[in-house]
């Protein structure tokens, strides 16, 4: 079999002692990157990319994959304990993860994020291995109409994760779109709701407001009077650090479903690992028995999305290993490194170097065992961190998110704008608005926006493209079976509501 | 600015809560005549006081009006943010003096929801709209603002109709020092640097907190310093400056 | 958000009275410490890449190590304007583009700087050709195919272009303008998008750079009618110039060039136009650069008076062809 016979190949790369350093740095820096609030891995790895001048390509590569699918082991650490998701691929885990940690359950939390994740890069890795080519059709077949019809999908799952109320929801969505239509528009490079601020050109960012309504936010609601209380209670609370075995057997179908929805969702460039672990979560609610524990710290709930995104992060090395084409901003830079190096990327990137190709491969097996290795026993540092007295955890907490942003664009605005957003995701909690979803409103607004307007724009403004596109037209009758699933148990509580009352 | 109005309303005190919302209706003129403020010490670009005063006033109070008698006018900025925004918001606090909040977390919330929808409505009103088939640039700021607009008047609707949570307590000492502390590390740290700003910004966030040890504070706020001098610019390499300027030149 | 902007202009006036008193005059022995080198796009673009080259031999000469500060955002326009405005000492440059240094001029008309007016050219580093690229199976087999079948179905074709402002757009609306015809463009987020819509078939064809395209070309997942230069370029042997195919009008390039504020000492302007000519003699950075397809520019090229030349007559060329599109 060829395959094994380049696999075999890979691991002789992989296994060189350099490339094994590499990708020990890029699997701990990863993990570093994961765990600040605020760090980015763009940023880092546009940082980290000179350092790569000097290194083999091989080497190179194997250590900026390694901090890529490194912070998404890391992302979920901060969601865990302290509520702010470090990528957007994380924010789902926060919602039922922070409060297991508040119930203290933040061990089992960790540790299944830990070994989720473990489990489906593993899985994903042998699937680029071996359809890594077959599978790259699928990201051929996504145009602008499919893309268009997988978001608004993806929102409709942001309304199904809310816990509270459906209207508010979708309310915050909406707002999450406007707010990411600030900035230039992509079409006409026109101006949006930007007041002429310089720094608000390019748009909000992510982490600015992520930092904000999460991060800024827990801690001012966590500092109100009469707070203290609940705090104490979740340090005395702290139970065993390893899941039990009810957890684990509970995590794993979850654990199985979000790899594949994550392994499938991950090839597709753009907002693919994002939407994949929503999805997951959503699916997971959907499925459960009794899906009131949702949002209240179920195990699926973490262990679900946090395997989708480790899944999907391994998954979208497809399109660049395949057609040399970058699906993300990530990969765009790996794409830099290699240019670097001389080497730019194609579809025949797999026969022109298969050193590089299947070294990283291999690389990416290695590096999920190696960040298993590091973080189960961090789970152990991670909980005690918990037990430091909140009065000087949380200036810790203001003072790293403020670097944090601070160091996404060296831009000082960033920090006062996170700053607002922090009163604004306190007004939010407290009229009950769920940050979620604006959250991924925010994420895939400018996606839905672009696409929407290239699809028009390819189809001369005939909206039936998306109905008549067959993968665009699934994709929206899933949406809508799921917002009928949805609306309409709500509407009937409302309606009980009312004849109950009207009948006193 | 959603805060401005929250204090002094109670669940059921109406006028309050409605005074509230014509301080929002005026809001953002407040805030661009705060701004203006600087213009005179030579901070920003902009219009002076005296001209968003006088502008604003005779857009409320005259402008509008006449633009609404007129119709199909060219209308100034001024008379736009009057018109679309202020004017609303003027009338949803009038009404909310007759009604009977049930929930007053779900009414104000929505009703400021609907201020922020109707500022965004605004703020892309100079945008292009559709050209003919494909979008302009304010074609979907305008789409998602209209339909934020009727949502959340959904929400403040339930709001009046189903019973609900009071409005929540707010306590100010938090969200005061945390900001202190966001604004003094965003103001210090190009000049003066990491290692003084995030030492000053971890005090004064400590503030925030009427548990604080100061003794302790002051030894973790170092440490903390110091492990994030080595992190950031080495570990990580970002570049960042560490040092006050006056020092190193 | 009205207090921000109040915030930001507190925060630009304070820095700026700073940078006023600390200006001191030291063009003696030049440099003295590293330089900053400000590339307006992400690291690994074609830009960065192109810079990253040049300054690490230009560093040997120099005999100081050279710090590139990508800073990315309005088109590149954000990372220019800081520029403009930094200290003329010699210790801030930018390595500036075609679009950065010319096509913004008419694109954005609110623009913080002027190319001409806010700096002192340093030497044109480097040019990456454009070329007219096709999804595979686009009916046209050549460049005066394409020519009649744009021109006779500008209503049913779909340009797609990297989004505003970048190299794909501003060519292909120079394209458009010489063939008279508006086709729709459909805008991506950066090249790689847009890249993956052509192979993929979705849009029909665009311009870009030649970087990117060549293993796509040399896959044969999309086609390349024509290369917008006065000579074939050595990686794509095959592919005509834009005379040789019959249109002769379409010439391109995206060019890098290196740039210090205005008022930037002539002394220290030229020592680093020394140090950058070296470095694009020597062999290894000539090889780098021919690897990415790059046109290493000629000695009558890389003098501060061409690059002056060069940039006058680009806004000249791009002007009247950006202006009616913005």
């Amino acid at each position: 079999m060829e395959l094994f016979a380049n696999l075999a190949h890979g691991f002789v790369v992989a296994f060189s002692p350099i490339n094994l350093l590499m990708c020990l740095i890029g699997a701990l820096v990863g993990t570093l990157v994961g765990v600040l609030p605020g760090i980015g891995t763009i940023a880092t790895v546009a940082m980290l990319l000179p350092i790569t001048f000097g290194l083999p390509p091989v080497g190179a590569l194997i250590m900026l994959a390694g901090i890529y699918y490194g912070a998404q082991y890391g992302g979920s650490t901060t969601s865990i304990l302290v509520n702010i998701p470090g990528e957007a691929t994380s924010v789902v885990t926060a919602i039922d993860g922070h409060q297991m940690a508040k119930q203290g359950r933040a061990g089992p939390a960790l540790a299944i994020a830990a070994i989720g994740s473990f489990f489906a890069g593993c899985v994903a890795t042998v699937l680029i291995a071996v359809l890594g080519a077959p599978l790259t059709k699928l990201a051929l077949a996504f145009g602008p109409a499919e893309y268009f019809s997988l978001m608004v999908l993806g929102l409709i799952f942001a309304v199904v994760l809310a816990k509270g109320s459906v209207l508010k929801a979708i309310a915050m969505i909406v707002l999450g779109l406007l707010m990411s239509m600030v900035g230039s528009d992509i079409e006409t490079g026109a101006s949006r709701m930007a007041f002429n601020i310089p720094e608000l050109a390019d748009g909000l960012g992510f982490a600015t407001v992520a930092m904000g309504v999460f991060g800024f936010a827990e801690i001012i609601r966590n500092l109100d009077a009469g707070a203290e209380m609940n705090r104490d209670l979740v340090q005395q609370k702290i139970t065993g650090l390893m899941p039990t075995r009810k957890d684990l057997i509970d995590s794993t179908p979850p654990i199985l479903r979000g790899t594949v929805l994550g392994s499938i969702l991950g090839i597709l460039p753009g907002g693919g690992a994002v939407i994949a672990s929503f999805a997951a979560y959503t699916l997971e609610k959907k499925l459960a028995k009794d899906p009131k524990r949702f949002g209240r710290g179920a195990i699926e709930g973490v262990a679900a999305p946090e395997s989708a995104n480790n899944a999907a992060a391994q998954t979208s090395f497809i399109p660049l290993l395949t057609l040399g084409i970058p699906p993300n901003a990530v990969m765009a830079l790996m794409v830099g490194a290699m240019t670097i190096h001389g080497i730019v990327p194609g579809p025949q990137v797999m026969q022109k170097q298969p050193d590089l190709v299947w070294g990283m491969i291999a690389s990416m097996w290695i590096g999920n065992l190696m960040l298993i290795i590091i973080n189960l026993p961090l789970v152990g540092i991670w909980v005690r961190l918990l037990r430091v007295p909140y009065r000087l955890m949380f200036p810790s907490i203001v003072i790293f998110c403020a670097i944090g942003i601070y160091s996404v664009n060296n831009a000082p605005v960033d920090v006062i704008l996170a700053g607002v957003f922090g009163l604004v995701g306190y007004w939010l909690i407290k009229h009950d608005f769920e940050p979620a979803p604006l959250l991924l409103g925010m994420v895939l607004g400018p996606l839905m926006e672009e696409n929407l307007r290239r699809a028009l724009l390819i189809s001369r403004g005939d909206w039936s493209v998306f109905l008549t596109r067959p993968l665009s037209a699934v994709l929206l009758a899933i949406a809508a079976f799921l917002l009928v699933l949805t609306v309409l148990p709500v509407l009937r509580a409302k309606r009980d509501e009312v004849f109950t009352e009207s009948e006193n | 600015m959603a805060d401005t109005m929250g204090h002094s309303a109670t669940a059921t005190r109406n006028t309050s809560v409605a005074l509230g919302f014509c301080l929002l209706a005026i809001a953002p003129q407040i805030f661009e005549f705060i701004w203006s403020i600087g213009t005179i010490f030579g901070w920003g670009a902009g219009r002076g006081p005296a001209t968003v005063v006088i502008s604003h006033a005779t857009a409320l109070l005259a402008g509008a009006p006449s633009a609404l008698l007129a119709g199909d006018t060219k209308k100034s900025s001024d008379v736009l943010l009057a018109l679309m925004y202020s004017y609303p918001l003027f009338a949803v606090a009038i009404l909310t003096i007759f009604m009977t909040i049930k929930s007053a977390q779900d009414y104000i919330g929505g009703i400021v929801l609907m201020a922020l929808a109707l500022f965004a409505l605004w703020a892309s009103s100079d945008l292009q709209g559709m050209r003919g088939f494909s979008f302009g640039a304010g074609t979907a700021p305008r789409m998602f603002g209209g339909l934020l607009v009727a949502l959340s008047a959904g929400i403040a609707l339930t709001g009046l109709m189903t019973d609900g949570p009071a409005l929540a307590h707010y306590s100010w000492r938090g969200p005061l020092f945390v900001m202190a502390a966001i604004l003094f590390f965003a103001l210090a740290i190009r000049p003066l640097g990491l290692v003084v700003s995030a030492f000053v910004s971890f005090l004064i966030a400590a503030l925030g907190s009427h548990e604080t040890r100061w003794l302790e504070a002051v030894i973790v706020g170092a440490c903390l310093t110091l492990g994030c001098a080595l992190l950031f610019p080495y570990v990580l390499g970002l570049p960042m400056p560490m040092f006050p300027r006056f020092l190193v030149q | 958000m009205t207090s921000i902007r109040a915030l930001a202009g507190a925060c630009v006036a304070a820095f700026a009275s700073l940078c006023a008193f600390v200006a001191p005059a030291e063009a003696q022995s030049y440099p003295t410490r590293s330089i900053t080198m400000i590339v307006p796009f992400a690291a690994g673009g074609p830009t960065d890449v192109v810079a990253r080259i040049v300054t690490a031999h230009m560093a040997q000469t120099l005999g100081q190590s050279i710090i590139i500060e990508n800073v990315v955002g309005a088109g590149g326009t954000t990372a220019t304007t800081r520029a403009a405005r930094a200290a003329n000492d010699g210790y801030t440059l930018i390595t500036g583009h075609m679009g950065t240094h010319a096509a913004s001029v008419p694109l954005y008309p609110k623009l913080a700087y002027h190319p001409e007016k806010d700096f002192e050219p340093i030497a044109l580093l480097a040019g990456t050709p454009i070329l007219i690229l096709a999804r595979k199976d686009f009916p046209p087999k050549d460049l005066k195919e394409f020519v009649t079948y744009v021109k006779a179905n500008a209503e049913k074709v779909n340009a797609a272009h990297a989004g505003v402002g970048s190299v794909s757009h501003v060519s292909c609306e120079l394209l458009h303008s010489i063939l008279d015809v508006k086709p729709v463009g459909v805008p991506f987020n950066g090249t790689g998008p847009a890249m993956n819509a052509l192979v993929a078939g979705q849009v029909d064809y665009m311009c870009d750079q030649i970087v990117n395209a060549v293993p796509q070309i040399n896959a044969g997942t999309i086609k390349a009618y024509a290369i917008a230069t006065a000579e074939r370029n050595p990686s794509l042997p095959n592919v005509p110039t834009t005379a040789e195919a019959g249109l002769p009008a379409f010439q391109a390039q995206a060019w890098n060039a290196m740039f210090a504020p205005k008022g930037t000492s002539p002394a220290i302007v030229a020592s680093l136009n020394a140090a950058a000519v070296k470095a694009l003699d020597d062999e290894n950075v000539r090889k780098r650069l021919l690897e990415l397809g790059s046109v290493i520019p000629g000695p009558a090229e890389r003098t501060p008076e061409a690059l002056a030349a060069l940039v006058k007559a680009e806004i000249a060329k791009w002007s009247p062809v950006l202006k009616p599109a913005s």
